[in-house]
């Protein structure tokens, strides 16, 4: 398949900060996934992708074109930004037709194209609502609105999952793979794993400015599995939890914390560990308050990647 | 098999606009959120009772006759020639209306942007920075124009108008060419002035204290200057200052002090060309590290 989005040597630092160094990667049509901690250069590499920030080396070309001084291919890009980006005072109306004006559309034509927005992100009951009385999740979608609006082939989001809540992250992740089913080219960057399984296999995972991998999200799974999880579980029978999957041989250490009614077990197959956690909670019937992951975050994945 | 993806693109028939005016949506949408604040709209009715009261004095300039028991004694302060013009373009109540309402309508223009951290949303679309930028001024450039152009013109058409002939317009020919380019050259300092005040901060209050704090205290600069070297060039500290004495070479009006008019020119040329080469460069990108 022909690469949408094309990224030649890409650096970028702020002043003796360094931002992304080095990036080199093609982005095919479908859901490409940024994957990250916080400050791994994800956003600044969107920027550059959305003509914000120039590259101090390299270039970013979109359908062929550079992107950087080129505002035309801008019709090509829509862009959801990670912070919220509005005008408070307006509703959300007003707020997509003031930007769809600036692509030199009618006043009849941003007015049509306002409202299938509005109804795709599924806010068209709340369109003459000022913005400020909007929740998260609804400015969260007004924000993927404005990205839409124009109908443009490649789609750029900015952690578009973050702050949600279960129901809202599920439609916008359901929107978006609606977007790839329509053929659009969609770089989703995040840094929680499980907002990106459920989203694509294809990622792309950048640490420290870095791409350190890129491939099927399996790949990042084994190296999940291959790296040792916490996972902590609070429950008044955690000593009858803890004496069950101490019989497993997955799980390679068991820590109790008494005074939280809680143990903390470290295993190195989490998904089998999960599927035995149901079991348990069907079978003997444990009562569990809460199951956390101390560890269950990117940077113990790319410790172990930068180590490697 | 590879997926069979449908293409479910929305393509639009009709005629894209690009034109030079680009920047006008957000000039549309900086006015209609002007008029939408509070007291604005009061504010803005009352910056014209200055008009209002000038055309008052034409028509009764031409009509003395008529108005001899009221205008005893007033025949000097109601003759209208360019005098007249000139200060109802330079009275401190229009200046002190326009930082008012650009207070009020024009403090957020920038600094809302940085606020809400929409300067992204405009730049990831077909816009450059100098059209952003033009979007921005267009504001300002409107609301000034308001208060300053268009009374003047009106009241060079009211004198027309009420003195029933061109004697006037044969008298001071270069008259309309003075109030188009005195305003404009306002037009152009409080725009630049209120866009840097606008982008200093994110914090709205603390650029409309910046737009009146700026503005007087350089006013009370010059006096202190003054008062130590007792040097009339102490006046180009002053902005009001500089603005008089501008004027005062547009229509050709002997000025309060012996300063030559094209150094206050030049101070306010050089203030507004460093504002537009900081913006520049204030709006390089959106330098957020992530």
């Amino acid at each position: 398949m022909t690469a949408v989005i094309e990224a030649r040597n890409l650096s970028r630092w702020y002043g003796n900060v360094l931002g992304i160094s080095e990036i080199t990667l093609d982005i095919e049509p479908g859901i490409t996934a940024l994957l990250g901690p916080n400050g791994a250069g994800k956003s600044t590499f969107m920027k550059i992708m959305t003509g914000q920030l120039k590259a101090n080396i390299g270039q970013v070309r979109i359908f062929g074109q550079p992107v950087w001084n080129n505002r035309h291919i801008f019709r090509r890009i829509g862009f959801c930004p990670e912070s919220d980006a509005f005008y408070e005072e307006l509703n959300g109306l007003e707020f997509l037709t003031g930007l769809l004006s600036l692509y030199g559309y009618d006043r009849e034509e941003c007015l049509t194209r306002a409202n299938r927005a509005l109804e795709l992100v599924e806010l068209r009951d709340v369109r003459e609502r000022p913005i400020r009385s909007y929740s998260r999740g609804m400015r969260q979608r007004i924000k993927i609105a404005q990205t839409i609006a124009h109908d443009p082939e490649v789609l750029i989001l900015d952690e578009p999952l973050s702050g949600l809540d279960p129901l809202g992250k599920r439609r916008i992740i359901r929107l978006i793979k609606e977007f790839r089913d329509a053929g659009k080219t969609v770089v989703v960057s995040s840094h929680v794993l499980p907002e990106v399984e459920a989203l694509t296999s294809e990622i792309v995972l950048i640490h420290n400015g870095k791409i350190l991998a890129r491939g099927d999200i399996h790949f990042i799974r084994e190296l999940l599995d291959s790296h040792p999880h916490m996972i902590r579980i609070k429950s008044p029978q955690y000593r009858e939890l803890a004496r069950l999957m101490a019989a497993e041989d997955y799980v390679l250490n068991i820590t109790f914390e008494p005074e939280a009614q809680a143990v903390v077990f470290e295993t190195h197959h989490r998904d089998r560990f999960f599927n035995r956690l149901n079991e348990l909670v069907l079978d003997p019937g444990l009562d569990l308050e809460e199951i956390t992951s101390p560890d269950d975050n990117l940077q113990a994945v790319f410790d172990y990647l930068v180590e490697r | 098999m590879a997926e069979v993806r449908e293409k479910g693109y929305h393509h639009w028939e009709g005629q894209l606009r690009e034109s030079g005016l680009v920047f006008w949506p957000i000039t549309r949408t900086g006015i209609k959120l002007a008029f939408q604040r509070k007291r604005f709209k009061f504010l803005f009715a009352l910056s014209f009772i200055p008009a209002i009261t000038f055309a008052v004095g034409i028509y009764i300039s031409e009509r003395l006759e008529d108005f001899k028991f009221m205008a005893q004694g007033a025949e000097r302060t109601l003759q209208v020639n360019p005098g007249f013009f000139k200060t109802y373009l330079s009275l401190d109540f229009i200046f002190f209306m326009i930082l008012l309402l650009m207070a009020l309508g024009g403090a957020g223009l920038i600094a809302d942007d940085f606020r809400h951290k929409a300067i992204q949303l405009y730049f990831a679309r077909p816009l450059t920075r100098l059209d952003y930028l033009l979007g921005k001024a267009g504001v300002v450039v409107f609301f000034v124009g308001l208060l300053t152009l268009v009374p003047a013109l009106v009241l060079f058409m009211l004198k027309l108008l009420f003195s029933g002939s061109f004697k006037f317009f044969l008298d001071y020919p270069w008259l309309p060419l003075s109030i188009v380019l005195y305003s404009a050259f306002l037009m152009v300092f409080f725009t630049c002035y209120i866009l840097l005040a606008s982008s200093l901060s994110k914090n709205r209050n603390y650029v409309i204290a910046l737009i009146f704090a700026v503005y007087y205290l350089s006013e009370i600069a010059r006096g202190i200057f003054y008062v130590i070297f007792r040097s009339p060039y102490s006046t180009l500290l002053s902005i009001p200052g500089n603005l008089q004495r501008v004027a005062a070479a547009a229509f050709q009006v002997k000025p309060a002090q012996a300063v030559p008019w094209y150094l206050s020119f030049l101070v306010l040329s050089v203030f507004c060309l460093l504002t537009f080469l900081f913006l520049r460069r204030k709006l390089r990108g959106v330098e957020v590290i992530r």
